[in-house]
């Protein structure tokens, strides 16, 4: 796979190429490119492959998404897993595809906002089964009129699905049930662990219920605060700026044109005639070639021009975001915070090829943070197209992102030990992964400005929300002062007056409420003249 | 030769009891008044501390101004110190009714408990009880010893001089029959409470330091000198100041000052001299403008060859030294070369450096 080669090749031969070595064989001994290294992320990132294949198969069958998972520890590092979802399964034909072979799925080389964005997981995850407990995965799957069950390896010399043990069942069934078993593997309930992950995945996927039993039998649940499903993220065509001479080559290869002006025009976003012109002055070959002909240094040529060509900006209305109203709802239903502020910003671009759009929600008091040791700290939610980044936090665009903001101006004094709950949502057709990980984002300039314009939003409104509570804390704390001391006050001027201790004591009292009452009065006022000079 | 001392007139610092229980009794019906109009219940007082403080050139006396600030109940930052003077004038208000006195101390811990339902005391320390009386004070413009209350007492008196204790059977002793140790002088001082008789001497001397104040009486200084002896035992406390401020104005004595030879000990024959900044609202009751200065000075150590008896200054002496340049009262061309030299040659000489002459070489 690797570019080393002596003399030019074309997309069709790269093509021979490509089914010469089995892809599965390379990701066998490539296993940390799923993310499927260390003992606690390897289990993370399993249940992460199912629950976002079913929510994916849920949603494209208009289905509200309701998903069970079960971890079982069989030994030490053994565990089974079971997820379940009401999806609208897997035929007899789509689930070998799906569950037993490698780059088998619809995703790959499509500009399209999705959950997963090379769809190698589930097989990835039924090969982890497979090289470190030697079994298949075992699969229960149904349409709601016919239902099945079989095994599922991998042959990983050929890369396609062994299929065993096929049983018609009577019971009626819908949806898809995996039970997998795996070694090497191991369950914890901190942040990186698989409840925080579906905990997350609740908050950022509203309309999905989801159930979980952990090893200890705990049960958790986490249930729809929206009936609606999402709609469809649309594909779109690649922006010219965005593409690279790699993808160049395999858009070509699989292109349905004759000629590389026409494969430009219907394959590109934002391809004019105008643009087409500029591009034949800018490269040494005729546009009129054949695209699976196009060599490597043609390609390069290409994306060079493209370069300084100028371009309307990529459309946007192909992004999905959660929406306000809808984080609002599932982080006040799972947070249970005192106070929210969600902000979701208009679509922006990044490296003038590919839309984005952030959304962020900061929740205050009630259950927002994390507990360490018995101290609240702070908590950030970093998600990529709804699924939650539970690693490299410290490499990653949104934690920069926060980490650069001067908190202290927005009444937040010490940001680390403080009551809150960042929420950060990046969606995009092509997420800038820092690493095959795929979990940190990198740090895109314009990526940067836009979580730093929401991070600050909600920072304002949540530094309002503190200020007022200080106000009420201070006067609370102002009247109780006033009112421990009036009984002593009372009291000395009746031994020296001889007049009624009470009745001076009632009088004081009344003075008291009525100041503060003047005093709340007047900081009203106050904020209303400043949002008037603000409006004007 | 032995004169009868004239009992001073009626002045201010010389009201009688009953009249300054009217003062508090006034001003706490003028607060109930407010009370019950719903107006947030206010006193005056006297600003403190440097900023109100001048030196009155005239008087040679060091004055306090006459900015005043207000104490409110209703504002949160007033509001304890507010509750706490209204203890101290309940309290002081029932000493002067039943002819009782107090020490500061004592009314702090007579006044000091747990504010009922709170973990708050009324005073946490006797600082805040002490700041609470001064306020009082000038809130009806007089002094702590007028409202039966007085400090802890430090110094000692010792010479010709014929006393009368009225608050005690009227006991009439003269000071230089009480033995080596002299009498001690009270904290109050008041001339309603201590009556000088008569005396027999031409000045007062007035000593830092305690032992020197006693090898001064073991010398017989007094009686060969015809002079009255005051120890202060280092800053002077306030009634040792009053007495002082009394032999000179009622017995017509005058007073000389005799300290180390360092910033400190100048310091105190100032504040005999001139008064106090703590203290300057009353410095007209406390201090002798014309009081003379003995020593040490620095060119005593030259004067009587001390050079190998002195002592390195600390840093703290120096800083003072630096402070007190800038003092007007201390503009004068002999204090400020004084001052300068110490800074310069970082030395201090002490009183008790004259014993490396001999022991009875200062008499």
């Amino acid at each position: 796979m690797a570019r080393e080669f002596e003399r030019e090749i074309t997309a069709k031969e790269l093509e021979q190429h490509f089914k010469e070595h089995s892809v599965a064989e390379f990701f066998k001994k490539n296993m940390q490119m799923l993310g499927l290294t260390g003992k606690i992320r390897t289990l993370t990132t399993i249940i992460h492959e199912y629950v976002t294949n079913s929510i994916d198969a849920c949603e494209d069958a208009r289905i509200l998404p309701e998903i069970e998972v079960r971890i079982s520890e069989l030994a030490p590092f053994y565990y089974e897993v079971m997820v379940k979802d009401n999806g609208p399964g897997l035929t007899k034909t789509t689930v070998g595809k799906a569950l037993g072979k490698l780059l088998a799925g619809t995703k790959f080389h499509r500009l399209i906002q999705s959950r997963g964005q090379q769809g190698i997981g589930a097989a990835g995850v039924t090969m982890l089964s497979q090289i470190t407990t030697g079994q298949p995965i075992k699969v229960l799957t149904g349409n709601g009129k016919e239902t099945f069950a079989c095994e599922i390896s991998i042959d990983v010399r050929k890369n396609e699905p062994k299929i065993a043990n096929m049983q018609d069942l009577k019971k009626e069934f819908r949806g898809l049930l995996i039970k997998a078993r795996f070694k090497d593997v191991k369950y914890v309930k901190g942040e990186q662990g698989p409840a925080e992950y579906l905990r997350r995945t609740a908050i950022a996927n509203p309309h999905v219920t989801i159930k979980f039993i952990d090893p200890n039998k705990e049960k958790f649940v986490f249930k729809r605060t929206v009936q609606q499903i999402p709609a469809k993220p649309k594909e779109v065509k690649p922006h010219p700026k965005g593409v690279t001479v790699d993808e160049l080559i395999t858009l070509a290869k699989h292109t349905k044109a004759k000629k590389v002006v026409s494969f430009l025009k219907n394959d590109f976003d934002r391809m004019g005639e105008k643009a087409i012109q500029e591009i034949s002055k800018l490269v040494s070959f005729d546009l009129n070639k054949d695209p699976a002909q196009l060599r490597w240094h043609e390609a390069e040529e290409l994306v060079k021009a493209f370069k300084k060509v100028n371009f309307l900006a990529p459309r946007t209305d192909a992004l999905r975001p959660i929406g306000k109203e809808r984080i609002e709802k599932a982080m006040k239903s799972i947070v249970e915070p005192e106070f929210i502020a969600v902000v979701t910003r208009n679509p922006q671009v990044y490296r003038g090829g590919f839309p984005f759009q952030v959304e962020v929600a900061i929740a205050y008091g009630g259950k927002a943070g994390k507990i360490i040791n018995g101290q609240k700290k702070i908590e950030i939610m970093r998600f990529a197209n709804r699924v939650p980044l539970l690693f490299d936090a410290g490499g990653c665009a949104i934690t920069k992102a926060v980490n650069s903001i001067d908190w202290r101006r927005y009444n937040i004094k010490d940001i680390e030990n403080t009551p809150l709950t960042i929420f950060v949502n990046l969606i995009s057709v092509f997420v800038p992964y820092t690493s095959a990980g795929k979990q940190a984002i990198a740090d895109e300039e314009e990526i940067m400005e836009e979580l730093r314009l929401a991070l600050m939003d909600c920072g304002r409104r949540i530094s309002k929300y503190i200020a007022g509570k200080q106000r009420e804390y201070e006067r609370k704390m102002k009247k109780e002062t006033f009112f421990k001391y009036i009984p002593e006050v009372a009291e000395a001027l009746h031994k020296v007056t001889k007049e009624n201790s009470e009745m001076l004591k009632k009088r004081l009292e009344r003075l008291v409420l009525e100041r503060l009452k003047l005093e709340e009065k007047e900081v009203d006022d106050n904020e209303k003249k400043g949002k008037t000079a603000e409006e004007s | 030769m032995r004169r009868k001392v004239k009992q001073p007139k009626k002045a201010r610092g010389y009201e009688t009891s009953k009249e300054i229980a009217n003062r508090l009794y006034i001003l706490a019906k003028k607060i109930v008044e407010e009370i019950k109009k719903g107006k947030d219940p206010t006193f005056e007082t006297v600003i403190r501390g440097r900023s109100n403080v001048e030196f009155d050139e005239a008087l040679k006396l060091i004055k306090l101004g006459t900015k005043t600030s207000r104490r409110y109940f209703l504002n949160i930052g007033h509001a304890r110190k507010f509750m706490q003077t209204m203890l101290v004038l309940a309290k002081t208000y029932e000493y002067l009714m039943h002819n009782k006195t107090a020490s500061i101390r004592e009314i702090y811990y007579e006044l000091k408990h747990t504010i009922a339902n709170t973990k708050e005391n009324t005073f946490e320390d006797q600082t805040e009880s002490d700041a609470v009386i001064v306020d009082l004070e000038h809130a009806v413009d007089t002094f702590r010893e007028k409202l039966n209350l007085h400090a802890n007492p430090k110094g000692a008196l010792y010479g010709d001089i014929t006393l009368r204790d009225r608050m005690h059977h009227n006991d009439t002793f003269n000071c230089s029959k009480l033995g080596r140790g002299g009498w001690s002088i009270m904290s109050r001082i008041e001339p309603e409470e201590i009556e000088i008789v008569d005396v027999n001497a031409d000045y007062v001397l007035v000593i830092e330091t305690s032992a020197m104040y006693e090898r001064l009486v073991e010398e017989g200084f007094a009686k060969k000198n015809k002079c009255i002896l005051v120890g202060t035992g280092g800053q002077a406390a306030r009634g040792t100041r009053r007495l002082i401020h009394r032999l000179h104005y009622e017995a017509k004595l005058p007073v000389i000052v005799f300290t180390d030879g360092d910033p400190f000990g100048w310091y105190i024959y100032s504040v005999v001299k001139q008064g106090s900044m703590a203290l300057a609202a009353h410095s007209e009751y406390l201090a002798v403008p014309d009081a003379k200065y003995v020593g040490m000075t620095l060119d005593d150590i030259e004067t009587y060859g001390l050079k190998n008896v002195t002592e390195k200054m600390k840093d703290v002496d120096i800083k003072r030294a630096k402070e007190m340049l800038d003092y007007p009262w201390f503009k004068t061309k002999e204090w400020q070369r004084q001052l300068k030299k110490a800074i310069q040659m970082k030395v201090r000489i002490e009183q008790q450096a004259l014993a490396n002459k001999s022991l009875d070489f200062v008499a």
